[in-house]
């Protein structure tokens, strides 16, 4: 009969109404990420909290927007240190591909997703700064080699 | 031309000035009509406009409420991602094909990758072709929401997109868990996928299963059992059967007019040949029989991820993904059947770690060439409604 | 009537009017967030209950613009046009034994007549508005509008019959009692194909969906209200939802008893608030057909009202007359 549809969409829309909002209050309650979620890059650090990096720069070049910079100086030695490792954040379209190229486990993408921030400089993180590398840190002789 | 009764009319009508075929609805021309002057009116519709579904610009011709005739004018999403993939190594190219098709991304990728597999010569693990066909199975059931939530709107029907949000939710949640992204997921990749299945996906994306149905018959209660969607959806929007296939039309705009063509049968990939599905058809090509080709293909959708769960082989989800894959000169393409239609990748390769050239046969592009033949004749609503019909993603128009 | 009578009474009919439009926008925002799986306004205030304050803030504090192209004079007097009409169709509710504005002979023509006089001003506002959105968006709200009073008016007759006034107090006051010892006297049992015509063409006389093709969000933004902003676009918000209010409560006088409770005799304290139950009910399943059917098409419509609507309305007119005229004739007959 012509209109039974209609009404069959009026039920419908009253037995939503009576399933109740599915609304998430956002900044009070939030949804946990699942694990593989990718958000901003952060350094990893090892057990003594110093960081696993070894400046091998294969993430900046890995980086297909180049958002990562890392200012290496090199002493006579061939020690590395890492004057800041610089990562853009606003640039960054959180694809991944730095943390599975890197070989030593040194970033990561953490679940960190609320980026927005009042300044634009804010968008641009130094992640770290001032820092031997972890591979300097080994031929030194360090603990963790 | 005479076939058409409203022209057959117009012509009849000896020494009437009455411009062109008679409006909708009118069988004569009524007695002075012609000596009134009337002007036609140029429309802009879009780039911003609530239905153009993106930056699409739509220039339509109107007489009254009808459309006499219509033009698109595409490229203001226009990125230039071909261009920028000859400078991106091969499995960096993903992440620019994620945004092209931004509704559909899995199925971008896979051509991606079966193309780049086809010309190196990559042999892939059963379990990622298993993977990718879920993968893009999830994804298309996805994107089929989006489009019938979005079509409902065009048609002033709000109710049925907030439900369809919600039932997509659940889906981007599952697809979250496996790719780690709800719309750029980088997750196919020359070579195989970049990660398993995690723990728990399983029960989640049963769990859907459960309701998947329920919600998915309430929804078309909604929209296709309404009379007034009925009503508005006949005869609408009609696209013969030698047009579509005149303007290289794809996927369930083709289907609709009757034309039994679907990748996954016809030229199979991945895990497609092991499963168990149909293809739905429509008769007269018009908006109704698109709808019903499409909640029909959300109903195998459902039949396919259940057959694709259950029988998800044992073994590695990738074979060798080298960073530097060097692909030997030559050509290939291939293509996949997107939510959309067709959707294939052109690789010419130089030998280097780039592509030489990539192209994107993108089927809404040709599905929207269409839009001058279908809107003119109807009013500016069956415009509207049409144009939602043909499922355009402008991310993958413009690219 | 003193003058202070009158303004008394003109003050009442704004503050009710105000009020209205206030409950009304927050209950439509609220009722379509349920059906929609939403929650609807919930931030300003307790439950969301100042949003629709501040948003009338809002509106009364912003720019007054006016497209440069505009026909200045019309442009200008438009909101009024659809706002005043909308105001006066207060008088002649009902709303308890001696509660009313005033009480009129014809004051259930005097409301038709009101309503029917927003055309003009939705026409003039999408003509003056000089966007060919507004234009396309005002020609249909005057055709279907035009095209929709026409059902209105007749499912409106068979109530008037059967009263046998066209003063909505009398209207009211026939159907108190009972039929049978346990049936309300309601018009809408006898009346139910009228009431059907009713409610569809008071949807389609609101411009609410599935008749909202004058602002059709999906085709024309939002129609002849394009180009209008701040408290000129509220003016037209407010004659909307008084609008809504306005066919609602006839509707419930016509058809539902007013003020009446079924059954028991009605305290005249209680009258008001039994009326604005009741209409506010209606509203109820308006804002609900509103969140779940999708729109017509214009011809559609159109065609709808003038080959469906329209003959049955007639119609039932024709029969409700000779059931009437005959009723007696054969209840004598079989008495005897």
């Amino acid at each position: 009969m012509w209109g039974s549809g209609i009404l069959k969409g009026f039920a419908i829309t009253m037995r939503n109404m009576f399933r109740g909002p599915i609304t998430v209050m956002y900044p009070e309650q939030k949804l946990t990420l699942p694990e593989r979620a990718r958000w901003a890059v952060a350094p990893r650090y090892d057990a003594e909290g110093r960081p696993k990096c070894t400046a091998c720069l294969i993430c900046v070049n890995e980086c297909p927007d180049h958002v990562l910079n890392l200012e290496v100086s090199k002493s006579e030695d061939g020690a590395k240190h890492i004057d800041r490792y610089v990562y853009e954040v606003g640039a960054c379209m959180m694809c991944g591909l730095c943390v599975e190229a890197c070989p030593f486990d040194a970033i990561e993408m953490s679940h960190e997703y609320e980026l927005a921030t009042r300044d634009h400089g804010d968008l641009v993180r130094v992640l770290l700064r001032d820092v031997d590398a972890a591979s300097t840190r080994r031929a030194k002789g360090g603990d963790d080699a | 031309m005479t076939d058409d009764p409203k022209m057959a009319w117009a012509i009849t009508a000896e020494g009437s000035q009455f411009p062109g075929p008679l409006p909708c609805g009118l069988r004569c021309i009524p007695r002075g009509v012609d000596e009134l002057a009337t002007e036609h009116l140029v429309l802009n519709m879009g780039p911003q406009h609530p239905s153009t579904h993106g930056v699409l610009h739509i220039l339509v011709e109107l007489d009254g409420e009808e459309v006499i005739a219509a033009e698109a004018s595409l490229g203001y999403l226009h990125r230039g991602i071909e261009k920028l993939a000859e400078s991106r190594r091969y499995h960096q190219v993903p992440t620019l094909l994620d945004r092209a098709d931004y509704v559909s991304g899995l199925h971008t990728e896979t051509a991606w990758a079966l193309a780049v597999e086809q010309l190196a010569g990559i042999e892939v693990p059963g379990k990622a072709s298993w993977l990718r066909a879920l993968l893009m199975e999830l994804n298309r059931y996805a994107s089929h929401l989006v489009w019938l939530g979005t079509f409902g709107m065009d048609a002033g029907a709000m109710a049925p997109f907030l439900y369809i949000m919600r039932d997509r939710e659940m889906l981007l949640d599952v697809i979250e868990a496996i790719t780690g992204s709800r719309m750029m997921f980088n997750y196919v990749r020359p070579g195989g996928v970049v990660a398993d299945l995690p723990a728990g996906v399983d029960a989640k994306i049963r769990a859907w299963l459960e309701v998947a149905d329920t919600y998915l018959s309430e929804n078309d209660a909604l929209l296709g059992g309404n009379e007034i969607f009925r009503m508005r959806m006949k005869g609408t929007g009609v696209i013969d059967r030698a047009t579509a296939l005149a303007f290289g039309m794809t996927g369930g705009c083709l289907r609709a007019t009757g034309v039994d063509y679907d990748l996954r049968r016809d030229v199979p990939y991945c895990a497609y040949p092991e499963l168990d599905f149909e293809v739905p058809l429509g008769v007269r090509g018009d908006n109704m029989d698109r709808y019903d080709v499409r909640v029909g293909e959300m109903r195998q959708c459902i039949r396919l991820i259940r057959q694709l769960v259950d029988g998800m082989p044992e073994g590695e989800f990738s074979g060798k993904r080298s960073r530097v894959l060097k692909v030997p000169a030559g050509e290939s393409y291939a293509a996949v059947e997107s939510p959309r239609g067709e959707l294939g990748i052109h690789l010419i390769s130089d030998g280097g770690l780039t592509p030489y050239r990539m192209r994107l046969r993108s089927p809404a592009y040709f599905n929207l060439a269409v839009v001058d033949e279908a809107l003119a004749g109807g009013l500016i609503a069956d415009a509207i409604v049409t144009l939602g019909s043909l499922d355009i993603v402008l991310g993958e128009i413009d690219r | 009537m003193s003058a202070l009578g009158i303004l008394g009474r003109f003050a009442a009919m704004l503050v009710l009017l105000l009020v209205n439009g206030v409950v009304l926008i927050y209950m439509l925002r609220k009722v379509l967030g349920r059906l929609h799986l939403r929650i609807g306004p919930n931030r300003v205030g307790p439950f969301g209950l100042l949003q629709t304050t501040n948003d009338v803030i809002k509106l009364l504090t912003k720019e007054d613009l006016r497209p440069d192209s505009a026909d200045a004079w019309l442009f200008n007097i438009a909101p009024y046009l659809i706002f005043v009409p909308s105001f006066m169709a207060y008088i002649p509710l009902v709303f308890g034994p001696t509660l009313a504005v005033t009480n009129l002979d014809t004051g259930l023509l005097l409301a038709f007549a009101l309503t029917s006089l927003v055309p003009l001003g939705v026409l003039m506002a999408g003509w003056s508005s000089n966007s060919k959105w507004s234009l396309i968006g005002g020609m249909r709200a005057a055709g279907l509008q035009i095209a929709y009073e026409v059902p209105l008016l007749l499912s409106a007759l068979g109530p008037v019959m059967m009263a046998g006034s066209l003063d909505p107090a009398r209207i009211v006051a026939a159907q108190s009692g009972v039929w049978l010892g346990f049936i309300p006297r309601w018009f809408v049992i006898p009346q139910i194909l009228a009431f059907v015509v009713y409610a569809i063409a008071s949807q389609a006389e609101t411009q609410q969906t599935p008749f909202d093709m004058s602002e059709a969000e999906s085709e024309l933004i939002t129609g002849f209200a394009n180009e209008y902003g701040g408290m000129r676009f509220g003016f037209m918000y407010l004659a909307e939802f008084s609008n809504t209010f306005i066919v609602s409560a006839i509707g419930t006088m016509l058809f539902f008893g007013g003020w009446q409770l079924p059954w028991v005799a009605t305290p005249a304290w209680l009258a008001p608030f039994v009326f604005i139950a009741k209409t506010y009910t209606g509203i109820f399943v308006m804002m609900w057909a509103r969140g779940s059917l999708p729109r017509f098409r214009v011809d559609q419509m159109l065609s709808f009202c003038w080959k469906v609507l329209i003959p049955v309305s007639l119609a039932w007119v024709v029969v409700w007359a000779c059931v009437q005229r005959l009723w007696p004739v054969v209840a004598m007959a079989v008495s005897r």
